[in-house]
């Protein structure tokens, strides 16, 4: 959960014709504080521009580089041109990977209309709802990680998911979630795509929700709208830019962020059937040490992000209006 | 609120509830069993609660050894993490300078690259710089991977102080270092609690550059230490389910203590629409 954008309305206004410096000063005197307050920005901002240089950017910029080479991360290296790429495209791994990764993007819409209706219904504010919100937020805080173990022991096929189900005599539901392909996936995207949304996507929600306008919701009620009236037209409305917003921060979730899950939940398997561009990245560079290749990988991977990045930045700054 | 809507919001909420929290409940509750109870019992509270796992966990898991290197790398990490993100995020936030857009933009821009698409080239880096193995290129990454999203926080927050201060602080003589330190920074104190929320949850559940940087069992964080507990086979249930409690017991606490700064408004001021 590194990624919490704030709403747009205390954001960064990037106006550039406020006045920087008090009015009264001489001419000259204003130049010198201005020149001062520049040389002043840039020494602040230098220790995070080193940083993200040498491990971020730099790093970034290589994978372009390697990706012609075939190393192997040790050793000499050959220039090959673009034979990863043509290998890449021949490789029945990489459009399952491709595959998967958009098969989870398809859980988003639960993932995010769950939070929605679930604030909604705490925004409610019924007797105990500070408990049921702290409840539901709860998984959260244990990071990807623990969330994968806790999952997988809870999914395994002797595990007590399956046993819940034989208990109540429902022996045919009681699957073996984690080792058949397409099963694996489909838990994967409804455990991380949907259960996992639910926490954070909900308390987002309700902070959005808490600045509707009141009076909206009282003028509908003295027009005798219904709940679902008020949620599907008042609601939904105010709070569009928040659930754009968490739309593209599921994809990222998807596309970027779901190493870590993916490596204790399933481990990618069973065979590649879990295995998202990003997971595939990690089997081809450190388990089968090919790393010319996996940099092939890595630069679809950095357009896609890329274009994903793109999104956000537009819905931030043109909601700034 | 009609009667019968007040009946179906509460069982939807308790549903959910019960959805999240049983997983966790199950950790636990398995942990404090004896292994031969749980291949029997697998729903079930244990009929005799047992730390026989802890024990194992503990002597055999080296947990120990993980916890003192969370110890030592987060709090530092989280020195270096906040002073790049107030600094850069002031610069951002408050001051006028040419590239400020186009830097800005960029530190947004790359917010979002996967971990894994950057790691292999990073562990190429850390190596011609001697840092693989070592807390400092952990440190360093971490701040370095996180830092961009604080900076864009604290951009954010700084900006709406009013310029009014800044100015008649400058026309006292004070300078940038000066206004940052004394003025702005303490203004941006409940800012920095969040902060370091995040800053901690980021850095505790941390997996990619710490499983490519730090080889050896003794340099190992909790989050990568028990990650590798569930790479291995033969580890029963009971021992996993002990090594989850003792690894998620630090973030829980911190939840519970600062539930309330997290869960209601939370950040309010850059939440609210």
């Amino acid at each position: 959960m590194a990624l919490k954008i704030p709403n747009s309305k205390t954001q960064e206004k990037m106006d550039l014709n406020a006045p920087v410096i008090p009015n009264g000063l001489k001419p000259r005197k204003r130049k010198s504080l201005q020149a001062q307050e520049s040389r002043d920005a840039y020494l602040l901002i230098t220790p995070l521009l080193l940083l993200t240089f040498v491990f971020i950017f730099f790093p970034m910029v290589s994978n372009f580089f390697y990706s012609l080479t075939d190393w192997r991360g040790f050793g000499g290296l050959n220039w090959i041109g673009l034979e990863n790429f043509r290998t890449m495209i021949q490789d029945e791994r990489f459009w399952q990977s491709i595959k998967n990764t958009l098969i989870l993007l398809l859980f988003i819409p639960l993932g995010v209309f769950i939070p929605l209706c679930l604030a909604a219904l705490l925004r409610g504010g019924l007797k105990g709802w500070k408990f049921f919100r702290a409840v539901i937020y709860l998984p959260q805080v244990l990071g990807y990680v623990i969330l994968g173990m806790i999952y997988n022991l809870f999914l395994r096929s002797n595990g007590p998911l399956n046993s819940l189900f034989e208990m109540v005599g429902l022996q045919s539901w009681a699957l073996d979630w984690l080792n058949r392909p397409l099963l694996a996936l489909l838990s994967l995207g409804t455990v991380y795509g949907v259960f996992l949304r639910i926490g954070f996507g909900t308390i987002y929600f309700l902070a959005a929700m808490g600045g509707v306008d009141e009076h909206l919701y009282e003028a509908a009620r003295v027009d005798g709208a219904g709940w679902w009236t008020r949620f599907w037209h008042i609601t939904l409305p105010s709070i569009r830019f928040n659930i754009e917003f968490l739309v593209v921060m599921s994809v990222i979730e998807n596309v970027a962020r779901a190493f870590s899950f993916i490596y204790t939940f399933s481990r990618g398997g069973p065979g590649y059937s879990t295995h998202t561009l990003e997971y595939s990245l990690y089997t081809l560079g450190f388990t089968n040490g090919r790393i010319g290749y996996a940099s092939a990988w890595s630069v679809i991977l950095f357009f896609v992000c890329a274009v994903i990045a793109v999104m956000q930045i537009r819905l931030m700054r043109w909601n700034d209006g | 609120m009609d009667k019968s809507l007040k009946f179906y919001t509460y069982l939807v909420l308790i549903l959910f509830a019960l959805a999240s929290i049983y997983p966790l409940f199950h950790v636990f509750i398995t942990s404090f069993k004896q292994i031969d109870e749980y291949i029997e019992n697998r729903v079930f509270p244990p009929s005799r609660w047992v730390l026989d796992n802890f024990k194992v966990a503990i002597e055999q898991g080296h947990l120990l050894y993980y916890f003192r290197n969370n110890v030592i790398l987060i709090p530092t990490a989280m020195l270096l993490y906040l002073f790049v993100c107030v600094t850069a995020g002031f610069a951002f936030g408050r001051l006028r300078f040419r590239l400020r857009l186009p830097l800005f933009l960029t530190t947004l821009f790359l917010m979002i690259f996967p971990q894994m698409l950057l790691s292999l080239q990073i562990f190429n880096i850390c190596n011609k710089l001697y840092l693989t193995d070592t807390y400092l290129g952990v440190i360093l990454v971490w701040t370095a991977y996180f830092a961009p999203f604080g900076t864009y926080i604290m951009a954010t927050f700084f900006s709406s102080i009013p310029y009014e201060i800044i100015e008649s602080a400058r026309v006292d003589g004070a300078s940038t270092w000066r206004i940052l330190t004394q003025i702005t920074t303490p203004m941006a104190l409940p800012m920095l609690g969040f902060l370091i929320i995040i800053g901690f949850q980021s850095m505790w559940n941390e997996l990619p550059f710490s499983l490519l940087l730090l080889q050896s069992m003794e340099k190992r964080t909790v989050t990568l230490g028990v990650a590798m507990v569930q790479g291995q086979y033969g580890i029963a249930d009971p021992l996993r389910a002990a090594v989850i409690v003792l690894a998620s017991s630090i973030p829980i606490l911190v939840f519970l203590f600062f539930q309330k700064y997290i869960t209601t408004g939370t950040f309010t001021g850059s939440l609210k629409g």
